[in-house]
């Protein structure tokens, strides 16, 4: 085979077929996904919950992690947002043309390893090679299906005032990680991704109790934003304690250093979780014992007064705004 | 918080004297002070004002358009910090001019200029020369080293201001000032000490932390109680008496003083620097033959007056409407270090 992808890879002949059979078949085989043109699937019992989403992270290979994981990752957690166990997976990709081959090599195997680590299955995929400059590398959709059980209701929308709120660990990795991987700022710091799937911490809370008013995951625009989605969506007002907030000291540092809020970096495996107050340690406790979640704590809590509006108790014991997430990321300049 | 916090806060909160005035003089104070939610503590008889200290806010109008014009009309490539980019000018922010095909290179450092200019050497780089001592070091360790690499295609646009004449152009305007706690690392603090004895001016130097900002509202509410002209490092683990002899060195080698225009201020003697005549090929005014250019802000922006604590960004009348961070007017809503912009962001 080849060392880089060409424009025959994606022609439908017989190299689309190497690449199929040298790469995705290794690594993604299973007695669901075929040759057919469409998967044919048994009949889940219960409601069902689909998602998809396109990943074009760059670089593609980031500390702690790497495009392949992360879209395995994106579909996995939205659809346990909803309480949804994945079941199914489909993906997409639009490989540039140069590619190397061992690097798409190692994207397939970190979905396989990810996908394996929550019990997903890949059941339809598709390929297709761009000319060089038409993508950046390599761009991955995928689409999942999910199953929900009967009991289970979360939503944006259902927040309720004494409601707790839960994050699943330290904030802002996969932002602050991607941000150092640019080298734009030539800042030199440890900091890994905390992109994880987690369906397993999901499964883990719903085990504990079924009553769990909103589950998200803080990916673009961060825990912040997704504060004032909620706060929105549900009509009330959030109330956070900023000495509580779980943060890297590194990552703190790096936004020290350039001006940036850690509560609108972005995540890729943290959940922001809303239930009532006198549920949330128990909750605390089933997060702490699964991997990804060790740090979890609760943050704040959902208040009646200041609808649509989230309010930081500092650490000298005054209150603030949280500013509005919005307008161009401008580093300070003294 | 500690015991000190927990009192200097008691101080803060519970103050019932006279009115009293603060000026925050530098911008990063502004933001932590909002931050920190510090003004939704403070009694009503304590007011802070946010003083001329972010550089971005003080820029002059007139300064946005001599940018343009050397990326518009001398075709040069622009190199600047990001908060100057969309700066209103007269008629374009340097943002507008991008769209109309000027080149404008968003960097980090000033040195960032100098490898940019090596990098691509047919294009004309001009380096928009702002700040205070913070980063003015830096800009003339640009320049220097654009001289050593010989570099023919390098030039700065000067607009580097000190604080030492604002002090006394601010004189009246507050009650005691929260000196800057980066800018005086490099300057040291005879200077304040100066102000203190000859001009009585009071105020700290302070630091950003919740409470060392807290620490130094106390310490300036006990002066003004006492009565007597005061200054106090409330900053030592960072500030030292005698400065940075060496980032003043490169200064003075590199630049000369001149009378500057402060936005909202007008001109002040002897408040900012213009290269020296060894690095003249470097001055992209002189370079270029640029005219003097006279800025046309927009006659409804009050950001002149809030700089001085005249007005709060709420009394302008284009604040929050015409005027907001996604859609700048003046100055002070572009930077996040502007008090317009920090008043829209976290007022609750």
């Amino acid at each position: 085979m080849s060392e880089t992808i060409t424009m025959a890879h994606g022609a439908g002949g017989k190299q689309t077929s190497e690449l199929i059979g040298g790469i995705f078949s290794k690594y993604f085989a299973n007695p669901l996904l075929t040759a057919d043109d469409a998967a044919v699937l048994p009949r889940p019992e219960g409601r069902i919950a689909m998602s998809t989403d396109g990943f074009i992270v760059s670089p593609s290979e980031f500390p702690g992690g790497n495009i392949g994981r992360l879209s395995v990752c994106g579909t996995v957690n939205d659809l346990s947002c909803m309480g949804a166990r994945p079941l199914y997976l489909t993906c997409s990709f639009v490989i540039e043309e140069g590619f190397p081959i061992d690097e798409l090599d190692h994207l397939a195997c970190s979905m396989a390893e990810t996908a394996k680590e929550v019990g997903v299955v890949l059941v339809a995929g598709d390929t297709k090679v761009a000319g060089k400059g038409q993508v950046d590398g390599v761009f991955i959709t995928t689409a999942g299906v999910g199953v929900i059980d009967d009991d289970v209701n979360t939503g944006g929308a259902l927040a309720k005032p004494g409601d707790a709120i839960i994050v699943t660990g330290d904030i802002g990795r996969h932002g602050c990680a991607i941000l150092l991987a640019r080298d734009e700022f030539k800042i030199k710091a440890d900091v890994t991704s905390d992109d994880a799937p987690l369906w397993n911490n999901v499964k883990a809370v719903l085990d504990t109790t079924k009553d769990v008013h909103v589950i998200r995951d803080a990916t673009r625009g961060g825990v912040g934003t997704v504060l004032y989605e909620i706060a929105g969506q549900s009509d009330v007002g959030i109330r956070i304690e900023q000495t509580d907030v779980p943060v890297d000291e590194t990552v703190q540092g790096v936004c020290g250093m350039l001006g940036l809020n850690p509560l609108y970096l972005a995540c890729e495996g943290r959940l922001v979780i809303m239930a009532p107050k006198d549920k949330a340690p128990a909750i605390v406790e089933a997060l702490r014992g699964c991997q990804y979640s060790e740090n979890a704590a609760i943050i704040g809590e959902v208040t009646a007064e200041n609808k649509g509006r989230v309010v930081i108790h500092t650490e000298i014991g005054s209150e603030t705004l949280l500013p509005l997430p919005g307008g161009e990321l401008l580093p300070r300049i003294c | 918080m500690g015991n000190a916090v927990e009192k200097a806060a008691e101080i803060v909160r519970g103050y019932d004297g006279r009115p009293l005035r603060f000026m925050e003089v530098c911008g990063t104070h502004t933001h932590e002070i909002f931050r920190l939610g510090i003004r939704n503590m403070l009694p009503p008889n304590i007011r802070l004002i946010s003083g001329p200290g972010c550089p971005v806010c003080v820029t002059p109008t007139g300064y946005i358009d001599e940018a343009v014009m050397l990326a518009l009309e001398k075709g040069c490539t622009i190199c600047t910090f990001g908060d100057l980019v969309r700066v209103p000018g007269s008629d374009l922010s340097l943002a507008e001019a991008r769209a109309k095909g000027a080149k404008i290179v968003m960097v980090y450092s000033p040195l960032d200029s100098v490898e940019y200019a090596e990098e691509h050497p047919d294009e004309q780089v001009v380096w928009l020369a702002v700040g205070f001592e913070t980063t003015t070091p830096a800009t003339c360790v640009a320049v220097k080293k654009a001289k050593e690499k010989g570099l023919t295609n390098y030039s700065q646009l000067t607009a580097n201001k000190f604080m030492d004449n604002a002090y006394l152009a601010l004189k009246g305007s507050a009650d005691a000032f929260l000196y800057p706690g980066h800018v005086s690392v490099v300057t040291g603090t005879s200077i304040y000490e100066h102000l203190r004895d000859d001009e009585g001016i009071s105020g700290v130097v302070t630091g950003f932390t919740g409470p060392e900002v807290l620490t130094a509202l106390a310490y300036c509410i006990r002066g003004c109680e006492k009565g007597e002209p005061f200054f106090k490092n409330c900053y030592p683990r960072v500030v030292t008496d005698e400065g940075s002899p060496s980032g003043r060195a490169i200064i003075a080698e590199t630049l000369e003083p001149v009378d500057s225009e402060w936005r909202g201020l007008g001109v002040i003697p002897q408040s900012g620097y213009r290269l020296r005549e060894e690095y003249a090929e470097f001055d992209a005014r002189k370079k270029f033959s640029l005219p003097v250019i006279k800025g046309h802000p927009n006659p409804a922006c009050r950001c002149g007056e809030v700089l001085q604590g005249k007005c709060t960004p709420e009394e302008c009348p284009l604040f929050g409407k015409v005027c907001t961070p996604e859609h700048p007017v003046g100055a002070c809503m572009v930077s996040g270090e502007g008090a317009c912009s920090a008043f829209y962001k976290y007022k609750l």
